[in-house]
């Protein structure tokens, strides 16, 4: 009986069971043992039952060959999260010295089907640092990094993901593995904010943001100096513009201030979003949104930190009405979180 | 009247999975150990897993998990190899010398030990010091854990196994607790989110994974800024929860960052109406819940969404213990302190 391997090739191949092929003729498939009460067992097709048979023979002898390579394949389609099936296939392709940018086009293919897959990721990164070694490349300038097959062809990959799927973790994870292996920083602010004008509410873009702004240093090197503050500040305002009630904006800019400048939230924040939304054409969406009053908590909540007796009840008086905005007009859905909020704020006051 | 679930149906919803999946679920074939918990985990927090399940049938489901044990040989070869798999489609473990194929991993091994207590088992026939020697082998120079030998897979998922195991097995000695922490606050966002690895983004399933594994570890402290985590994980309400920043509602999510806030104390401060209307709009009417309302059902969605609802509805259900999916009741008995419900 003739069966259908790969049903979403164009070629709709034909092969007959593993048992009639003289390829195979001399092993002997070892069937699932599930024991005699077996528990959510799966109504699994007969070409995934003698797949798994004969993978389960090729494993348990340690096979390494041309043939158990295909294998894995075809199991890894049927069952992308099978985990041992990729061990063994990493290791018959280091064993039989095979081709790694096949593999690497082999990913590509199936990635189709397994997008959201954790091994397949895990295995094109851990293929990809031995088919191009980052020390290879050290000597390199950036500019000639990008240009080496082996890189240009895995951002291209991820751009390929990204563009069906711009939020795809996976992808985005993967980017800052080939950007931070090889480093390839410089084109990275770039294809964030194509991403950006792209979907301005891709938090995945704004997340990417803070890594390509920050991630290149250790973080005791990293200073936010006045000029990329106001640079950052300049380009979340922007955004907010566009779109005043995104939550990635508002969060992308408050927590990088927080994180390395906290002064700076109240010293150069405030006045931009203060300028927002005194602008008569932005002034009713931005004060509509629950984002803007949240981030008036935060700025006035820090800034108090930093003052003494009325000067400082006078500030926290100002998170308090924020809060109590928020709770009973702007963000009723966390009414009993502003409530705790303001209340916190009483009792420091 | 307060938001109803429909109980019965998805005990039988749980029943039928337990009793067989289609193979449109072949994906989930390296993991079925998750699914039998998550079947049990959802029965047992409808307080239906006796009326559903018999002593014959628990007594033969403990035997197919036990099935699925690598037990140490006592040889440095098959060290980091013990535990449970994910269930039998590796190979009979006792016919393979080639040990790689028959690995247990660590999502297994916790699902394993959460299903055999779920079913009343005493884990006397659990190899102890062979899955306590294995976490050692498993965990990384940076506090990671890596789920099976052979892989560059790492992320904080598998810190939360491995810190689960070393709670019920009630032995911490194959955890470099520092370690783990200290990778956990790498992976601490300025938004106050938690991600999988430093500098990616933050998602609510890594957020579980990092708070409830420094809930266990008894280091919720180490959180470098507590309250805008919290405010972080409030934040992901918008009816249910959503995962991520701009994402839509999904059902599961209701125990990941549900969970999460318990953990970091704001029972109190959510809209456990909007939460469960939300849940009850992905039920579908055959039993079952699904990610988002009109779709499928799937075990994962309907155990974590139930478990999440009981969290906002705790009237007439077992109380669920927010760090290891077993009833508040036994988490206790193992020593795991219930979260606190208030906030602070």
């Amino acid at each position: 009986m003739a069966r259908v391997v790969d049903e979403e090739s164009d070629e709709g191949l034909l092969l007959p069971p593993m048992s009639e092929q003289e390829e195979w003729s001399d092993v002997v498939p070892i069937p699932q043992d599930d024991g005699r009460h077996p528990v959510c067992p799966i109504a699994y097709t007969d070409e995934y039952v003698e797949m798994t048979d004969y993978f389960r023979a090729v494993m348990a002898a340690g096979e390494v060959s041309h043939r158990a390579f295909e294998l894995s394949g075809r199991v890894i389609d049927a069952n992308a999260a099978h985990y041992t099936a990729w061990v063994y296939r990493k290791k018959l392709i280091i064993d039989l010295g095979l081709d790694i940018s096949e593999e690497l086009s082999w990913v590509t293919e199936i990635s189709r089907r397994h997008i959201k897959n954790y091994q397949l990721w895990h295995h094109r990164g851990a293929l990809l640092v031995l088919l191009l070694d980052p020390k290879d490349v050290e000597h390199e300038s950036q500019d000639q990094r990008v240009q080496d097959p082996a890189i240009r062809n895995e951002l291209q990959f991820v751009s390929t993901v990204i563009e069906k799927d711009s939020k795809n973790f996976h992808a985005w994870s993967h980017r800052q593995l080939v950007v931070r292996s090889y480093g390839i920083w410089d084109q990275e602010m770039a294809f964030v904010e194509n991403q950006i004008n792209e979907d301005v509410r891709n938090n995945s873009a704004w997340n990417q943001r803070y890594f390509a702004l920050t991630a290149n240093q250790s973080a005791d090197e990293f200073v936010l100096s006045e000029e990329l503050a106001d640079r950052e500040i300049g380009y979340a305002v922007d955004k907010i513009k566009l779109a005043p009630n995104n939550e990635s904006p508002w969060s992308y800019i408050i927590g990088l201030l927080v994180r390395h400048a906290p002064a700076m939230l109240h010293e150069r924040l405030l006045p931009k979003i203060n300028e927002l939304a005194a602008d008569t054409d932005y002034a009713l969406a931005v004060s509509n949104t629950p984002f803007y009053w949240s981030a008036l908590v935060d700025i006035y909540e820090e800034r108090a930190k930093a003052l003494e007796g009325k000067e400082r009840s006078d500030v926290e008086a100002f998170a308090i009405e924020a809060c109590d905005l928020l709770a009973k007009r702007y963000d009723p859905v966390r009414a009993k979180y502003w409530e705790y909020r303001k209340q916190a704020l009483q009792a420091a006051s | 009247m307060a938001t109803q679930l429909a109980v019965d149906s998805h005990a039988r919803y749980f029943r039928i999975c337990l009793n067989g999946l289609p193979r449109q679920m072949t994906s989930l074939d390296a993991a079925r150990m998750t699914f039998v918990q998550l079947c049990l985990v959802g029965l047992t927090a409808l307080g239906k897993l006796d009326e559903v399940c018999s002593a014959e049938d628990k007594r033969q489901m403990i035997e197919w998990i036990y099935a699925q044990q690598v037990l140490g040989d006592g040889t440095e070869l098959n060290a980091a190899y013990c535990g449970f798999r994910g269930g039998s489609l590796f190979g009979p473990h006792d016919l393979c010398d080639y040990v790689p194929a028959n690995s247990a991993n660590v999502a297994g091994t916790y699902s394993a030990l959460c299903a055999l207590l779920l079913l009343g088992d005493d884990l006397s026939r659990v190899d102890k010091p062979a899955i306590v020697e294995a976490l050692r082998c498993l965990q990384q120079d940076s506090g990671c854990f890596a789920p099976h030998p052979g892989t560059t897979e790492r992320d904080p998922r598998f810190i939360y196994c491995a810190c689960a195991i070393s709670a019920i097995l009630d032995d911490w000695s194959g955890v470099d607790k520092d370690a783990a922490v200290e990778y956990i606050v790498s992976c601490c966002n300025p938004d106050g989110g938690m991600t999988q690895a430093p500098f990616q983004e933050s998602h609510g399933g890594h957020l579980y994974c990092c708070v409830s594994s420094l809930a266990l570890m008894g280091r919720l402290d180490a959180i470098p800024d507590r309250q805008r985590t919290l405010k972080w994980a409030l934040q992901r309400q918008n009816g249910g929860y959503q995962g991520r920043v701009n994402k839509p509602a999904d059902s599961c999510y209701s125990f990941w960052v549900g969970a999460a806030v318990e953990l970091l104390g704001g029972h109190d401060l959510v809209d456990a109406a909007q939460v469960s209307a939300f849940l009850v709009q992905c039920e579908t009417r055959f039993g079952g819940i699904a990610k988002f309302p009109d779709e499928f059902p799937d075990p994962l969605h309907a155990a974590l969404g139930i478990v999440g609802f009981t969290f906002c509805n705790p009237d007439g259900f077992p109380r669920m213990s927010p760090t290891l999916l077993l009833p508040e009741s036994l988490a206790h008995r193992l020593g795991v302190k219930a979260a606190k419900t208030t906030s602070g």
